[in-house]
């Protein structure tokens, strides 16, 4: 960095500013990058509005030629059409219905692990860990059949309980961490105020794990929201069904050739979470970051 | 005498509650629930793990033992067979080999560009520094299925004319030529997975206190050596798990290949996960076996588990011998 010292201060309304031959190459080349690195995004959305012939004249390029204008008509096909509208309600519903749960479930068990006494704790928390290390078969097929036998086969309800199973180990264990840290005596000031269990759960150690809640929210629904191999097993029978990750895949399969309205149905697949992501990024990062932590 | 006081003073402190158990019994009274109110607070996460994680685990290793399609009950007991056929079987081993390969060539180039962004992302005084995190980091919350299925679009369609822009002559099919397929998959691991190292890497670089990096200056330590000496030593045990979370996601690899080449062309591009797939619920000609694809499973499980061990004995024998070194 000392070889690339170029600096030139210039003085503006705004303040200081530096100018250095360094700096800028480096924010050079990680704009590229980053230009590079989003550009299959970029395309995307571009084609979305390209015609079929246009997907073809305009290759590679994301804009949608002049002449031919958008077509907004791609949207309207991939929505009502293709059955979009009906795979993205799915997804909503599911997303948000494996999230509580999970969530929820997630938080009571690692409360009453971490801040109640429990027989049988240690016992708990090492088969919870064993199930990380386990060489499983193709657990799938005993899900499926656990499914089956319970009458849920071809549910909404089958890919939100799946879900929810799907993330209470590796929830619990990072809760019951979390939980465990928070001091002793803010809870002991609610016993001996005559708390219930409940309350010292609800309006005590929950408002304190807000931090690993919100990660809990943002690892659950960004699992559930991309999630395709469970959605595309337990929907094979019921099309309407689908979730966007698994409608988008039979999409391929049943109408390989209108590559514009798939690459729409990415688009409105993609959008939701990539919104959520750009205004609660923070949370995301520190969710992850907080996770490796611990 | 003196000894005698001495005996009588600790009898009588001995039946003198200690404080500690003042507080044992204040607290006795007032958590005598807590034992079933807690099991019951347990309850539904414990149902949903033995339903459906403990069982399904023992169910599926049951499995291997019989052949079955998939319907009905498993009726034909063929005991081991199904490992032996695995272990013999050249097309498992193609799909290993290119799970191995996948892993060897994804880990260390993802992880090493990953560092040195996280080190060039982690100035304070970077200008952009969130908008290039952000930028970088968002395939890893998009969804593998749909990204995979627009860059089959835009390689199938439009990859030689891509190899041609990037001077590759002559031009290659990144999905459709049987050498190319398996590293546009592994380059597809590592731009759908690289931010989520580099954000690791960040919270790691934040336990590096800033002193540190001061007194080094002082010393006139270059960027290389500051990195090297100061930066990967300190973050060396948040590194192993780093490095072992990228291994065994690598190793799991599944739906990179299975949406964007479908393990193809001629099985070029086919990992372990899509082979196992393809027994359980059909495809690529082959007949499903529910039994021979939970062995599969099973079998790889078992050569991960001895790759992740072999892994920890190697790094935690990396860690012991450094210090070690340096003391001589």
């Amino acid at each position: 960095m000392t070889t690339l010292s170029l600096t030139r201060t210039v003085r503006t309304p705004f303040g200081k500013f530096e100018f250095r031959a360094g700096r800028f190459l480096l924010h050079a080349a990680l704009l590229t990058i980053g230009l590079i690195y989003i550009y299959p995004f970029v395309w995307m959305v571009g084609s979305a509005f390209k015609t079929p012939g246009g997907f073809f004249t305009q290759g590679i390029s994301p804009f949608p030629s002049v002449a031919e204008g958008f077509q907004w008509d791609n949207f309207v096909q991939a929505w009502n059409g293709a059955n979009f509208s009906r795979y993205f309600l799915n997804s909503v519903v599911i997303t948000v219905a494996t999230t509580f749960f999970a969530t929820l479930f997630v938080t009571m068990a690692a409360f009453a692990l971490a801040r109640l006494r429990v027989r049988g704790r240690n016992l708990i928390l090492l088969i919870l860990g064993a199930t990380f290390f386990l060489p499983q078969g193709y657990t799938i097929i005993p899900i499926f059949q656990i499914v089956r036998a319970l009458g849920l086969l071809n549910t909404i309800s089958a890919v939100i309980i799946v879900g929810i199973a799907g993330g209470q180990v590796y929830g619990t264990i990072i809760t019951y961490g979390f939980m465990r840290s928070i001091p002793r005596e803010v809870e002991e000031a609610a016993i001996i105020d005559g708390a219930t269990i409940f309350q010292r759960y609800w309006y005590v150690i929950l408002p304190m794990a807000r931090p690993v809640v919100a990660t809990l929210v943002m690892f659950f629904s960004m699992w559930t929201w991309n999630s395709f191999f469970i959605p595309l097993v337990f929907t094979l029978g019921r099309p309407e069904l689908r979730t966007l990750t698994v409608g988008m895949f039979a999409f391929v399969g049943e109408r390989s050739s209108e590559w514009t309205l798939m690459c729409a149905a990415a688009t409105i697949s993609l959008l939701p979470i990539v919104l959520v992501y750009i205004f609660l990024q923070r949370y995301f990062i520190e969710g992850v970051a907080g996770a490796i932590k611990a | 005498m003196a000894q005698n006081t001495q005996n009588i003073l600790q009898r009588s402190l001995r039946k003198e509650p200690t404080e500690k158990q003042l507080a044992r019994g204040k607290h006795s009274a007032l958590y005598k629930n807590e034992g079933w109110v807690g099991y019951l607070f347990m309850l539904p996460t414990l149902i949903f793990v033995a339903v459906f994680v403990v069982y399904p685990v023992l169910a599926s290793l049951y499995i291997t033992l019989y052949n079955w399609v998939g319907v009905g009950t498993p009726t034909q007991f063929v005991g081991l067979r199904h490992y032996l056929r695995v272990a013999q079987d050249p097309w498992f081993w193609n799909a290993f080999k290119n799970t191995i390969l996948y892993t060897l060539i994804l880990v260390p180039i993802q992880l090493s560009l990953s560092f040195v962004m996280a080190m060039i992302l982690n100035n304070p005084r970077l200008r952009l520094r969130t908008f290039y995190r952000t930028i970088y980091f968002l395939p890893v919350v998009t969804s593998v299925t749909i990204v995979a299925v627009v860059l089959r679009l835009m390689l199938g369609n439009f990859g030689i004319q891509i190899s041609q822009m990037l001077g590759i002559d002559p031009p290659v099919d990144p999905i459709g030529d049987p050498r190319f397929a398996l590293l546009t998959v592994v380059a597809f691991g590592i731009w759908q997975t690289f931010g989520y190292n580099m954000v690791c890497f960040l919270a790691a670089l934040q336990t590096v206190p800033a002193e540190l990096y001061e007194a080094a200056k002082i010393d006139g330590a270059n960027s290389l050596q500051v990195a090297l000496h100061i930066t990967l030593p300190i973050i060396r045990p948040m590194a192993t798990v780093i490095l072992f979370l990228a291994l065994l996601g690598s190793m799991n690899v599944f739906e990179q290949s299975f949406v964007l080449t479908g393990g193809g062309p001629f099985f070029a591009s086919e990992v372990v996960g899509g082979y196992i797939y393809s027994y359980a619920f059909g495809g690529v000609g082959r007949t499903p076996n529910v039994g021979y694809a939970s062995a599969a499973s099973v079998f790889m499980n078992i050569l991960i588990l001895g790759i992740t061990l072999a892994q920890w004995f190697f790094t935690r024998n990396l860690n012991d011998s450094k210090p070690r070194a340096k003391a001589q």
